[in-house]
């Protein structure tokens, strides 16, 4: 009786406990949420999109150059990104299974997906931005290439071992050379596994400003030229953010909002291609 | 009468990498138009010699064979043999369904795309008939452009006997083809592959005599890695030569 009673004390406390840890963590998360929606919906307004920045101070204005820049560097990113990282991820799981080299590289991409990105910031900025004497949005683009590649890497080796190797043997027995193996079988069999991969590295760059701020700078002007200093949305946040004028902080709160809905879409997106491919 | 051969193992020795022999000196034929079953206790090796007919071993590094298996008048394991010529001409089909994740269609043009058939009204007369072959058609007709894992369990292997079928092999390969299946899918791919012996030469690793016994012609058992004895079916499970042969076939063990 009295170890049961004990024991149900403990039960109670352990619950109460974690349940108290995970309404801890949820608050907070909720009131961002909430700070970033309310003050964010209240300053979005059509000339967001439309306009660039007015002059500090001036009222209206909006921030269509970081926008359009936030996307350029996105999609250079990606584009540079990811056919290095599922090229890299192919050589792990398929050429060099089981090598030590593999289990290096492995290794490697996984002290690189946790790097402080500032770190990697800084380091783009001395092999790219110093010797051109040039902030440029290709530098920020590589800079999140080169957040994305670990990640991608590591996502692609995964899913195509979860491949049962009997697919594979099945291809070559039908006589199958290795490359059209992994093209037209293997990668089928992992593409919606590495297609979310590829999703969630998105929207996890694309919320990153540190590796910006030392590459892709920022740009009050609008400027599609890569070879410039391009505005990022996460850049202009943090500058306006800091700046002292409301209209600048009513503008961040906006962009805030914006580019947090963006990687909610871009994450559920990925998430519900892993719940669809399950159910199948 | 004399049969003709299709393939003759000569003195063959296997040795997986870093371990010790997997096969001794086995010497066996295989004839055309027969089905041939490979029986002995798990372990004896009577999969890896089958996998050494499309040199399957060769997917892993460190794996040697010696000795000599003759197909069509050369040797199969000899270096310059150029395994993608091999396995299209000799298939496999293997324990569990081994569909690829792709339409029931494309499943079957794979291999024939493969070897270059590419003319779609030729590729979907191909497919009809590998599928008729495979005593599949009736089954999925109506789905040829439905996921492959739609099948059940049966019909699955029976697309994967469709797929090997279709590249037109010489030889087919089967691994215990219907140990993850259920009897009446095990009565199918049975009857099947008695009838597919007119058009190709069948060997099959089977677990169950039952089995040997009834749709095969010739049967070979091993163990530990040898060749025991090998005989024309009825005779090896009603009068065999070798005390071994007759402990086994009556369970005595294994």
């Amino acid at each position: 009786m009295k170890l049961q009673k004990r024991r149900k004390i403990k039960s109670f406390l352990a619950l109460s406990l974690s349940t108290a840890a995970a309404l801890f963590g949820l608050f907070w998360l909720i009131f961002i949420l909430y700070d970033v929606i309310t003050h964010g919906i209240g300053a979005l307004n059509l000339s967001l999109f439309l306009n660039d920045p007015a002059p500090p101070g001036v009222e209206g204005g909006g921030l269509r150059n970081a926008f359009v820049g936030q996307l350029l560097i996105t999609f250079f990113a990606t584009l540079i990104g990811v056919p290095v990282g599922v090229l890299g991820g192919t050589f792990l799981a398929e050429y060099a299974r089981g090598t030590k080299i593999a289990r290096l590289i492995s290794i490697l991409s996984d002290i690189m997906v946790s790097v402080p990105s500032i770190v990697i910031g800084t380091f783009i900025y001395a092999i790219l931005v110093k010797p051109t004497g040039q902030f440029s949005g290709w530098a920020g683009a590589v800079a999140l290439a080169v957040i994305i590649i670990p990640v991608v890497l590591r996502t692609t080796e995964n899913m195509l071992s979860l491949v049962p190797w009997t697919l594979r043997e099945a291809a070559f027995a039908l006589g199958a050379p290795y490359y059209k193996v992994i093209m037209q079988v293997v990668y089928r069999g992992a593409a919606t596994g590495i297609f979310t991969g590829i999703l969630l590295s998105m929207a996890r760059v694309a919320g990153e400003t540190a590796p910006l701020l030392f590459t892709s700078f920022n740009n009050a002007f609008f400027s599609t030229n890569m070879n410039q200093p391009v505005a990022s949305l996460t850049v202009t946040i943090f500058q306006y953010a800091m700046g002292p004028y409301e209209v600048w902080h009513q503008q961040a709160w906006a962009a805030s909002f914006v580019i947090m809905l963006f990687i909610l879409v871009i994450t559920i997106t990925g998430r519900l291609i892993i719940k669809w491919r399950y159910k199948k | 009468m004399t049969e003709q051969m299709e393939l003759e193992v000569r003195n063959l020795h296997f040795y997986y990498s870093g371990t010790t022999q997997a096969l001794k000196n086995i010497n066996l034929p295989i004839h055309k138009n027969n089905v041939t079953a490979l029986i002995g206790p798990s372990g004896c090796g009577k999969t890896t010699l089958l996998r050494c007919f499309n040199r399957m071993h060769d997917l892993y590094p460190g794996n040697r064979y010696e000795g000599e298996i003759l197909h069509e008048g050369s040797n199969i394991l000899s270096d310059d043999i150029d395994l993608i010529s091999l396995r299209s001409k000799i298939g496999m089909v293997f324990q569990k369904p081994t569909p690829f994740p792709m339409t029931i269609f494309e499943n079957i043009a794979y291999g024939l795309k493969l070897k270059g058939i590419k003319k779609r009204a030729e590729l979907a007369e191909r497919v009809e008939n590998a599928l008729k072959h495979a005593a599949l058609w009736n089954e999925a007709k109506d789905k040829l452009h439905a996921s492959a894992y739609d099948l059940s369990g049966g019909q699955q292997q029976r697309l994967v006997i469709a797929r090997a079928l279709a590249v037109e092999p010489d030889v087919l390969l089967f691994d215990e083809p219907t140990s993850a299946l259920d009897p009446i899918s095990t009565g199918k791919i049975e009857e099947l592959i008695m009838h597919l012996k007119n058009d190709v030469t069948i060997i099959i690793v089977t677990h169950n005599m039952q089995q040997a016994a009834r749709i095969s012609d010739k049967t070979g058992f091993m163990m530990l890695g040898e060749l025991v004895e090998f005989d024309v079916t009825n005779r090896m499970f009603t009068a065999p030569s070798e005390k071994l042969t007759e402990d086994y076939i009556t369970g005595r063990f294994g």
